[in-house]
């Protein structure tokens, strides 16, 4: 092969490796559904069924909190799957760490939470173009929720400053308020 | 002849390779990030765990989006100035004796290692022993650990970079940093007042 051969398949592969990296960073929240499905062996449900059974719920909250209820995700940039009534069984270390593997290098773990072995939640954030993607996923004993959004500048500094309360807040408006 | 030359492509990369592990361990030495894997078992025994790490990505990432007009955001901007990480593991047990002294005395061993002081004059309101220890390189400070040992609590606190008690207590309450009660004998006075 000469060398001008050469250089070109090099241009070639890095062009091709970042393609794939920039692939794996759009399809993270596909691969962790498909990790949490495979790992406990559940099936996830789509946001349409979801819709119809949350719209009461967001006119509720909405109601509580006066009609203007705080937006934290910038709009149109959640991605949301819940899985419901399944078993979550398994060794939660062993999924913790295939986790942390599948997203290292993508995503900056923030924080990860156990309580009693059978409720886990982890927060991973990325930038992106000046914005914040955080990816949520909560795992309890019956159900489970894996949550993606973008937020400003503004609303990364809280998740950041309380990074416990804030992801709580996002979830909840996640799957209540954007519902609507 | 032959057996000196052998020795010799031995050693070469023998001496090479003990360079390298050496510098390894002195940069190691002055570094401040503690290793806290060795507790991750105790998680699976543990009522809650919390696990916050904040690495010098996130800061860098966190002195962006603070602002530079609102007084609070202003003051945790200053604070993190420096940092390279914040790292917190924290454990509640639903009994006592979930966690063995061996858990404990693998962090303090690294806590005794070069550069390492612990501050005796640090106390904490809260039950159980708190230690507090500073990593000092020359005169400056390196990075800051916590460790507090109740009957059904552990909490280890990690905070790379130049930290010292005040800047602790600023962060205590937020970036999941949990609110320690730290007294040093400068707060004991403030607050006789």
């Amino acid at each position: 092969m000469s060398t001008n051969h050469f250089k070109y398949v090099v241009v070639v592969l890095l062009v091709f490796s970042f393609a794939t990296m920039v692939q794996a960073k759009g399809d993270d929240f596909n691969s962790v559904v498909k990790l949490i499905e495979q790992f406990y062996n559940v099936k996830h449900e789509g946001i349409p069924f979801l819709a119809k059974a949350g719209m009461g719920a967001a006119r509720t909250a909405a109601r509580i909190k006066g009609g203007t209820a705080r937006q934290l995700a910038e709009a149109g940039s959640i991605k949301l799957a819940v899985f419901e009534d399944q078993d979550f069984n398994g060794e939660f270390m062993k999924f913790r760490s295939t986790l942390n593997a599948a997203l290292s290098g993508t995503w900056l773990p923030l924080v990860q939470t156990l309580s009693g072995a059978t409720e886990q939640s982890y927060i991973f954030t990325r930038e992106a173009n000046e914005k914040y993607v955080v990816l949520i996923i909560s795992i309890e004993q019956r159900e489970a929720t894996v949550l993606q959004v973008t937020l400003s500048p503004k609303n990364f500094a809280r998740l950041l400053k309380d990074p416990e309360g804030t992801g709580r807040a996002i979830a909840e408006e996640a799957t209540i308020i954007d519902q609507e | 002849m032959k057996s000196i030359f052998h020795i010799n492509i031995i050693r070469t990369p023998l001496i090479a390779l003990l360079v390298i592990i050496g510098t390894g361990f002195m940069a190691r030495a002055q570094d401040s990030r503690i290793q806290l894997t060795s507790l991750d078992h105790l998680a699976a025994k543990a009522n809650q765990t919390v696990d916050v790490a904040i690495d010098e990505r996130l800061i860098r990432i966190a002195a962006k989006v603070f602002s530079d007009e609102k007084t609070d955001e202003k003051e945790i901007k200053q604070l993190l100035t420096g940092l390279k990480g914040i790292y917190v593991k924290s454990f509640e047990f639903e009994n006592d004796g979930q966690y063995s002294p061996a858990d404990v005395e693998v962090i303090r061993a690294q806590l005794r290692g070069p550069g390492w002081t612990r501050l005796v004059n640090v106390t904490s309101k809260k039950e159980g022993s708190v230690e507090v220890y500073l990593l000092m390189n020359g005169e400056q400070i390196g990075g800051l650990a916590v460790l507090a040992a109740e009957d059904r609590e552990l909490t280890v606190v990690n905070i790379v970079g130049p930290v010292d008690l005040e800047k602790l207590a600023k962060l205590e309450g937020k970036f999941g940093v949990p609110d320690l009660e730290i007294e040093t004998p400068k707060t004991k006075k403030n607050d006789d007042k």
